[in-house]
């Protein structure tokens, strides 16, 4: 119990004591765990919506469609309500394919014509207005948010206008832009939105612009679970028929998330990196103090284990913290994620033991891959030698120090403060690459061409599933590129502060405060030009991972400008920085090292 | 003020810190004028403000009040980049703690003023090699600073503060990290910096030290307390003036 206490008392010393570490390791951690928890929640959060619009909506088991229409059609579609499995059913009825403008947007449409009275099953949820009456259609609530349209407008269907009554959701058809499960004829269908009408007014639009007409029929089954058995036990129905499960229905609700998963996995993973480079930095620019600090412990009787127990504790609670965090971010977050589209209901659960169990796992990762170099100095140094700790000393390079003798004095001292300490360079080079690979990403999203939602691919309608990704690949490059700037100001200051005796005195030596400062930028970008450089082809390699195989690539312009302006960002970034840690007075820096 | 002989001069030279009852009076109104050529040792207690006078001379501490003229130029009122440009052209450094960069060998912390300055390499290598000769580490010049004596990395800093042909050497306690014989070293290197001409102000507490020079200031407070010009010290050996010779 005395040593539980100990520990405790000692990882909230630490803590207090290095507030900032703390509070980047916190954030960084907690932007990682979101990611990765927003990521791997989708399936289970888009399932959920699916399920409880299955439930409010009467949703079918089966709903079998064929691309024809007629009596015989019906006749064949409505004997299969006659199986025994089945316990209820809707239809058959018409779906006509038209054409629909709202507000000047034109899109592609599936008019379902429905009973004015609902149905046992496959009934709609009217979300505002009313439900089809006679002259009035009913838009599906995702088409109708893509079109602007609501309850009052009025919209064109097949060039008939018809008045908005209603907004509705329906778990019987995917979300939208597949309302249309097939085409005409059974062929391949183009993006749709879904409208209901009452069924003389479908069937007064289909003849009276001879429109196309599809048949369906909506099936309860006895086990909603035997989709399967069922389709195989009606393979000799008297004409071609398409059965769609809810099973088959809830899968394709993912296809407007097909994309956001690999986005957010691995932008989690990248964003874990840019974490741990980060308290990485921040840890080694207190290496000195927290040897010291092991070597008191030590002094005073702690043991090894001991002291790694304090100093993984410290950095496993903070990153734990981050973690839950994360996860609540998550959840908020997950509606937005999880359902780009307006066709779904209900509430996101919250991230499954899976995804908990993930992140959590990335946190530690994060937190032991942080404290495992400072651990191990506290550990391997010899009391007396941790107490009187200082910093290492950086190692002679001869070939370096004549090389650098022929540059201007600002890349003189740059080169040379790089070459100080070059585990931090590499550090500094490998978290500009990773932004740089995010912002690839992001261009590369950017330069897919796409068809619309529109009629014939019209861009009058957005892609929404393009635009999701667009969206979800620019808030992790967002979250990346905040960490990278975190991490620019770090890597900066710890660098100035490693270095204050030398800059001081190159200071004495006439050395001026612009010099300095230039030659602090200097370091930093001299790290990040090869980082920037590499990111790209590394970027585009982890791309071609996921992407489709006929992905357009970004114009080598926009590439260069990306590399372009992540420097100069850098160098920006530095000015801050090295300006202060230029302006330390030399004086006072001196007797301090003297002392 | 500063006359054609004084390389640097102060009037009413002040550096306070704190205020109010916490106001400590690190130079109290100083005045002061060091001819071309002179060896000035100032003397004092800790605390007294010696070296915060140093830092004033050579422009790393701006002052509270009063006028620094350095080669017959105002320097208090210059820039931060005006004084560093100053320093390197017209001071040099040398510090009880040496001050040497430790990655960097000895030739090539000799050279490092040079390349400040903008000197070309071939410039930098060849002032340096000259420096070192002059101080007797030629065969120490690609060795770091670790792997040289106290007294040799002091006569490397004293090379460094050479190597631009400063107007003036502002030396802190020297020999205040050096056993007898290296601050028998670093001396004679001073005696032979005088002897050529350089003027240069060394702060001390080591009375031994202290006369060897040509002109002695005591301070306590803040204050001059005593400015004495010393006589004979240059017909002595400087082993027997302090007491080395046995």
């Amino acid at each position: 119990m005395g040593a539980v206490v100990l520990v405790a008392r000692l990882v909230l010393a630490g803590v207090r004591r290095r507030r900032a570490q703390a509070v980047m390791l916190v954030l960084a951690v907690a932007v990682a765990t979101a990611t990765m928890a927003s990521g791997l929640s989708l399936r289970g959060v888009s399932d959920a919506l699916y399920e409880r619009t299955r439930a409010a909506t009467a949703g079918p088991d089966v709903v079998v469609l064929s691309g024809e229409s007629g009596p015989a059609v019906t006749r064949a579609l409505a004997s299969l309500a006659d199986d025994p499995d089945v316990v209820a059913h809707h239809g058959p009825y018409r779906v006509v394919h038209a054409g629909l403008t709202a507000r000047g947007r034109t899109s592609n449409v599936v008019v379902h014509g429905f009973g004015e009275k609902p149905g046992a099953v496959n009934r709609p949820l009217v979300t505002s207005g009313r439900w089809v009456r006679p002259g009035g259609a009913v838009l599906e609530r995702g088409f109708a948010a893509a079109l602007g349209a609501g309850v009052g407008d009025r919209v064109a269907i097949g060039g008939r206008s018809y008045p908005v009554v209603g907004i509705a959701v329906a778990a019987a058809t995917s979300v939208y832009p597949w309302g249309a499960q097939i085409g005409p004829g059974g062929g391949p269908v183009d993006y749709s939105g879904l409208a209901w009408m009452t069924r003389s007014d479908a069937r007064d639009l289909a003849s009276s612009r001879d429109l196309p007409v599809t048949t369906a029929v909506d099936l309860k089954l006895r086990d909603p679970a035997a989709t399967g058995a069922f389709r195989e036990a009606h393979r000799e129905l008297p004409l071609v028929a398409h059965f769609h499960s809810w099973q088959f229905t809830a899968e394709q609700d993912m296809a407007i998330l097909r994309n956001s998963l690999p986005i957010l996995v691995v932008g989690s993973w990248l964003l874990s990196f840019l974490a741990v480079t980060g308290v990485a930095a921040l840890a080694a620019g207190r290496a000195v103090e927290q040897t010291r600090r092991a070597g008191l412990l030590k002094a005073v009787g702690a043991g090894p284990g001991l002291i790694a127990v304090v100093l993984l504790t410290e950095y496993l609670a903070l990153a734990l913290a981050g973690d839950v965090l994360g996860l609540v971010v998550a959840r908020l977050a997950a509606p937005l994620i999880a359902s780009p589209t307006a066709s779904r209901i209900g509430e996101a659960a919250g991230p499954g033991g899976v995804t908990v169990a993930a992140a959590t796992a990335l946190a530690v990762a994060v937190a032991v891959l942080s404290a495992l170099r400072p651990t191990l100095r506290a550990l391997r140094t010899a009391t007396v030698t941790a107490l009187g700790a200082t910093a290492r000393q950086p190692r002679h390079r001869p070939w370096l120090a004549a090389w650098s003798a022929l540059l201007p004095a600002p890349l003189l001292l740059g080169l040379r403060l790089t070459a100080r300490r070059p585990g931090r360079a590499v550090l500094q080079a490998c978290a500009t690459a990773t932004t740089v690979m995010g912002i690839v990403a992001l261009l590369t999203l950017y330069a897919q061409p796409e068809r619309g939602y529109g009629l014939d691919g019209s861009s009058v309608l957005p892609n929404l599933r393009g635009e999701h990704d667009r969206r979800l690949m620019l808030a992790v490059t967002v979250l990346l590129i905040v960490l990278a700037v975190v991490n620019t100001i770090t890597f900066t200051w710890t660098t100035a502060m490693a270095a204050r005796s030398n800059l001081a005195i190159a200071r004495t030596l006439g050395a001026t405060p612009g010099q300095v400062s230039a030659g602090l930028s200097a370091a930093q970008l001299l790290s990040s030009v090869p980082g920037a450089v590499v990111g790209v082809p590394l970027g585009t390699g982890l791309l071609s991972l996921f992407a489709a195989g006929n992905a357009a690539d970004p114009p080598s312009s926009w590439l260069l400008g990306a590399v372009v302006a992540t420097l100069v960002a850098t160098a920006a970034l530095t000015a801050l920085p090295t300006r202060l840690a230029a302006r330390r007075p030399v004086a006072q820096t001196l007797s301090a090292e003297s002392a | 003020m500063n006359g054609p002989a004084a390389v640097v001069g102060v009037r009413g030279l002040a550096k306070h810190h704190g205020q109010g009852q916490s106001l400590v009076r690190a130079v109290d109104a100083v005045d002061l004028e060091v001819p071309r050529g002179q060896m000035l040792a100032v003397m004092g207690p800790s605390g007294c403000g010696k070296s915060t006078l140093l830092h004033l001379l050579g422009g790393l501490e701006r002052p509270s009040g009063g006028e620094v003229w350095l080669g017959g130029r105002r320097v208090d009122t210059l820039s931060e980049r005006a004084l560093a440009r100053l320093r390197r052209r017209s001071v040099g450094f040398v510090f009880q703690a040496f001050h040497l960069v430790e990655e960097l060998s000895a030739a090539e912390n000799v050279e490092l003023p040079v390349l400040l300055a903008g000197g070309s390499r071939r410039e930098a290598r060849r002032r340096a090699g000259r420096l070192l000769e002059r101080v007797g580490l030629t065969g120490r010049a690609g060795h770091l600073p670790s792997q040289l004596s106290g007294g040799q990395r002091q006569r490397v800093a004293v090379a460094r503060a050479m190597v631009n042909d400063p107007l003036i050497v502002l030396a802190d306690e020297p020999t205040g990290n050096l056993d007898t014989a290296a601050t028998l070293e670093v001396l004679r290197i001073f005696e032979e910096l005088r002897t050529a001409g350089q003027t240069l102000v060394m702060v001390t507490h080591d009375e031994r030290v202290a006369a060897t020079a040509d002109r002695l200031i005591s301070m306590r407070d803040g204050m001059f307390a005593d400015d004495t010009y010393l006589a004979g010290s240059h017909g002595r050996g400087l082993g027997g003036l302090i007491g080395l010779d046995g």
